[in-house]
């Protein structure tokens, strides 16, 4: 995939299938440390340690099991290629934690791409899920929250256009703010 | 063979850096990882890439490369094409896979 936002999506839908009521996608941009880390987390049903130890391997995730496909070994080629690492922590029943760190100026990372698009698709596809988008940056911090935006809208659900529309905007805003 | 001529045998797009087409082209090269094609491409190589961020540019720029040639309809991310008209960076387009650019670079020499 060209953009590291495509896996991000992935991953969450992996997330959602799991019937995680939370999800966090928190994204950390450390220039001393060179390093992009991408961490997922959700509370969803969890993998069994068994799953867990073959989640890496396409074979063995394609054939056995459609829960899930090549996502997690795609994304951890993309990470490899630029000398970082993927790890997955999971419990059944509480949830997986999924981390991914990059070389932040390896000319082999991908760009991040489109987070605010991917955010909203995201949101819009699974409005009944609360989400956390924290992205850091050595400028400064954005947070989007779902449940101080619930507070905010009241009975008006997310995925209608103007509301999806607020939130790209309001995230496009605020990742410029800290770029 | 220059990139111009290149183009209109292969009925590339000119994407980026208007008026430097007669440019030599001495090799071709395909690659994607673009770490590997950085040690690997030579100077005057048409590239073929279907990589689209901007460390193309970059890429092109440190190989010597004559031009990249953007595979199988791929466009430059925004920002990308500024990037390489201020660099001088011939940047092609083609709806051709990589093997069709090659085979036809290689019918013409």
């Amino acid at each position: 995939m060209k953009e590291l936002s495509l896996h991000i999506l992935d991953i969450v839908q992996n997330s959602i299938k799991a019937k995680a009521k939370n999800i966090t996608v928190d994204i950390d941009e450390d220039d001393s440390a060179d390093k992009l880390t991408i961490t997922i987390t959700d509370d969803g049903c969890g993998m069994s340690e068994e799953f867990l130890a073959n989640v890496r391997d396409p074979f063995t995730t394609t054939r056995t099991t459609r829960k899930t496909g090549m996502g997690i070994s795609l994304f951890e080629a993309a990470a490899k290629q630029t000398g970082g690492a993927l790890d997955i922590k999971s419990k059944l029943g509480e949830g997986t934690t999924l981390t991914v760190w990059f070389g932040l100026s390896s000319i082999d990372r991908a760009p991040l791409g489109d987070m605010a698009g991917t955010m909203v698709t995201i949101i819009g596809g699974a409005p009944d899920i609360d989400y956390i988008y924290r992205h850091k940056t050595g400028k400064g911090e954005f947070i989007l929250d779902t449940r101080e935006l619930r507070e905010v809208l009241g009975d008006v659900p997310f995925n209608v256009p103007d509301v999806l529309n607020w939130i790209n905007g309001y995230i496009e805003e605020g990742l410029a703010d800290i770029s | 063979m220059k990139v111009s001529e290149l183009a209109k045998a292969l009925e590339l797009r000119l994407i980026s850096a208007e008026g430097y087409e007669d440019r030599e082209v001495t090799g071709c090269y395909i690659g994607d990882l673009l770490s590997w094609v950085m040690g690997r491409a030579e100077p005057g190589d048409a590239w073929i890439t279907i990589m689209s961020n901007i460390n193309i540019a970059a890429v092109a720029s440190l190989a010597d490369t004559a031009c990249v040639i953007l595979a199988e309809g791929v466009v430059p991310d925004p920002g990308v094409k500024e990037k390489c008209d201020m660099q001088d960076i011939i940047v092609l387009g083609s709806d051709k896979t990589a093997y069709e650019l090659a085979a036809g670079y290689a019918r013409l020499t």
